[in-house]
């Protein structure tokens, strides 16, 4: 979809390039993010595909055309654009800053109205926020009328320059959420720039490395990058923690689950505590045929013949299979039995341990 | 001295008379006032927007300009219209190029500022999202420069409202008009009503303006006003 072949770009009165010799292509319907250090071009290069810098060499098509054979605000206006300040006109309203690219394409007004109620829908944004001016909104919802702004004419693709950079830690968690969603839906060709990796591991489809004068250094889904960094400076920037990082995209239902110590809610006191022995643990879960009903201790047998009349304790937390094992991790670790249950909706389908996600990471 | 002194005691010091008798006259002035600044704010504004449009498109002219009109703007009003006489003589054009040209340095900085004055973010979305060059300096740029532009305007017009009076002395003049005669029958009560009312409506209509122009000012710019109360 968006190619890049050899680019370059050298700033007048400089000498080494800000982007040297780029290749790089982004397949059509996938995020991909751009992520490196400062000064590694990430965002001159996000730039010339919307012609905003003009590269020094090498040639860039979108969608199959050379972006340099088309007039450089055509172009423009079929590339939906997103910066960090978000740059939303102060003295147009909400939905006249929606409207935006709609009206330099000189859409009639029944359409661009149409289509503001439908993106205001799409970004979630409050009906009651068209009639009023940016000054108005909060930072998250400033930015949330930015994407929709893009996406307003419909474009196949949108180019993001640190979109989340200016809000605060939560707000951005929500907001990097909506955009995984929109995309679910949208399916856009997305270039995002960031200097985080976490944002880059969460929202990309791949990861384009870049160090200092825009070598790139790795290309991959993030799951390869984080499994097989493919030097030194992929795994600094990476970091130490590039296990746990992968465990984020890896679904539980990927790990091998044990069947657990599971007992048939008829199960006598001796079946118990013949459990425990074999699983060295001092409680027992009971269920069984998909169901789990709770577990007991060790305590709750004494002076019992059977299970039957013991109340149960509930499972305090629950895992799906479409959990990742970063979430799995925290559950195991954090509860009192040193498992999870896992379950596929309300099926309960085994239980996950400290070593099945352990043998991933070593992987 | 002391004649001098009981005669003006004598007559009231501000003669209503006068005022009610003259009332035709005083009309005719206000829109000679009026019509001169009117002319020179008008003129001078769309000299200074060509002015400023030139230092924005070429950085290295906003000095030389600035530098030019700032020379124009401290030569004495006196000495302008005496330096004009004998070139356009006593004509509208003579008390024309004087006022306007009282106008070109106020304008012309606070037009480049109000632009200069645009955040560079929205200039970035505004380009990237497709604006020609053209259609984002007169929807976005000049919208957003508004406020400043305003400003400069209210300071200019209240200058040549002020100036207007001194063209009294090549024949025009509006309320100066009744100054510069009052100034002659300086102990005359006629006198110096005359110039109690030239003076008075003269600062009216500069005050009248200036507050016409802040009105119109918020009226042109809702979003300005408004801010996140949280």
């Amino acid at each position: 979809m968006i190619e890049l072949s050899h680019v370059s770009k050298t700033y007048p009165g400089t000498i080494a390039p800000a982007v040297g010799d780029l290749s790089l292509a982004v397949p059509a319907g996938e995020t991909v993010v751009l992520v490196g250090p400062s000064g590694c071009g990430k965002t001159t290069t996000l730039k010339m595909i919307n012609r905003l810098i003009e590269p020094t060499s090498g040639t860039i098509t979108v969608g199959g055309r050379n972006v340099f054979d088309i007039a450089a605000h055509d172009l423009r206006r079929e590339i939906g654009y997103v910066i960090q300040q978000i740059g939303l006109f102060p003295h147009r309203t909400i939905a006249d800053n929606i409207a935006t690219v709609p009206r330099l394409l000189g859409w009639d007004k029944q359409r661009t109205t149409r289509r503001v109620a439908e993106l205001t829908e799409l970004v979630d944004l409050d009906e009651e926020m068209l009639p009023r001016y940016p000054a108005e909104l909060s930072g998250g919802q400033r930015q949330r009328v930015g994407v929709a702004r893009a996406l307003a004419a419909d474009p196949p693709v949108l180019l993001m320059d640190e979109p989340f950079g200016a809000v605060d830690p939560i707000v951005r968690a929500r907001l990097q959420d909506e955009l995984v969603d929109l995309q679910a839906r949208l399916r856009k060709t997305i270039v995002l720039v960031t200097h985080d990796i976490d944002e880059a591991i969460k929202l990309g489809d791949r990861v384009a490395i870049l160090d200092v004068g825009g070598v790139l250094e790795q290309y991959a889904p993030p799951a390869d990058l984080l499994r097989d960094p493919a030097n030194e400076f992929v795994a600094d920037f990476l970091g130490s923690d590039r296990g746990i990082k992968r465990l984020s995209l890896i679904p539980v239902s990927s790990v091998e689950l044990i069947d657990g110590p599971v007992l048939g809610q008829g199960a006598s006191r001796d079946d118990a505590e013949a459990m425990m022995r074999r699983f060295e643990i001092d409680w027992v879960a009971v269920g069984g045929d998909g169901t789990l009903a709770g577990w007991l201790g060790r305590d709750d047998l004494a002076g019992r013949d059977d299970i039957s009349g013991i109340t149960l304790r509930p499972f305090r937390t629950r895992l799906d299979v479409t959990d990742s094992l970063k979430e799995a991790l925290d559950a195991v670790i954090s509860s009192h039995t040193a498992v999870a249950a896992v379950f596929e909706r309300d099926r309960y389908v085994g239980m996950i341990t400290t070593e099945a996600i352990s043998r991933e990471i070593v992987q | 001295m002391m004649l001098l002194l009981a005669q003006v005691e004598s007559q009231p010091f501000f003669r209503w008379d006068w005022v009610f008798r003259n009332l035709d006259d005083i009309w005719d002035r206000t829109v000679e006032h009026v019509m001169l600044t009117l002319i020179a704010v008008t003129v001078g504004f769309v000299i200074s927007l060509g002015l400023s449009l030139v230092a924005i498109r070429w950085r290295r002219a906003y000095s030389p300009i600035t530098w030019a009109t700032g020379i124009m703007y401290t030569i004495p009003s006196l000495a302008l219209f005496a330096f004009l006489l004998p070139i356009t003589g006593l004509s509208v054009l003579t008390a024309e190029i004087g006022l306007v040209s009282y106008t070109l340095l106020i304008l012309i900085r606070n037009i480049v500022a109000g632009v200069d004055g645009v955040p560079p973010d929205v200039l970035e979305s505004a380009t990237g999202m497709g604006y020609t060059a053209r259609r984002r300096f007169l929807e976005i740029e000049l919208p957003l420069a508004l406020p400043v532009i305003i400003a400069g305007i209210r300071i200019a017009s209240v200058t040549v409202i002020g100036l207007v009076t001194v063209t009294a002395l090549i024949g025009f003049g509006g309320y100066g008009f009744f100054i510069l005669r009052g100034l002659g029958l300086f102990y005359s009560s006629i006198g110096t009503t005359q110039i109690i009312v030239g003076t008075v409506l003269s600062v009216t209509l500069a005050v009248s303006v200036d507050l016409g122009l802040a009105a119109t000012e918020r009226a042109l710019t809702p979003w300005a006003r408004k801010k996140v109360p949280a």
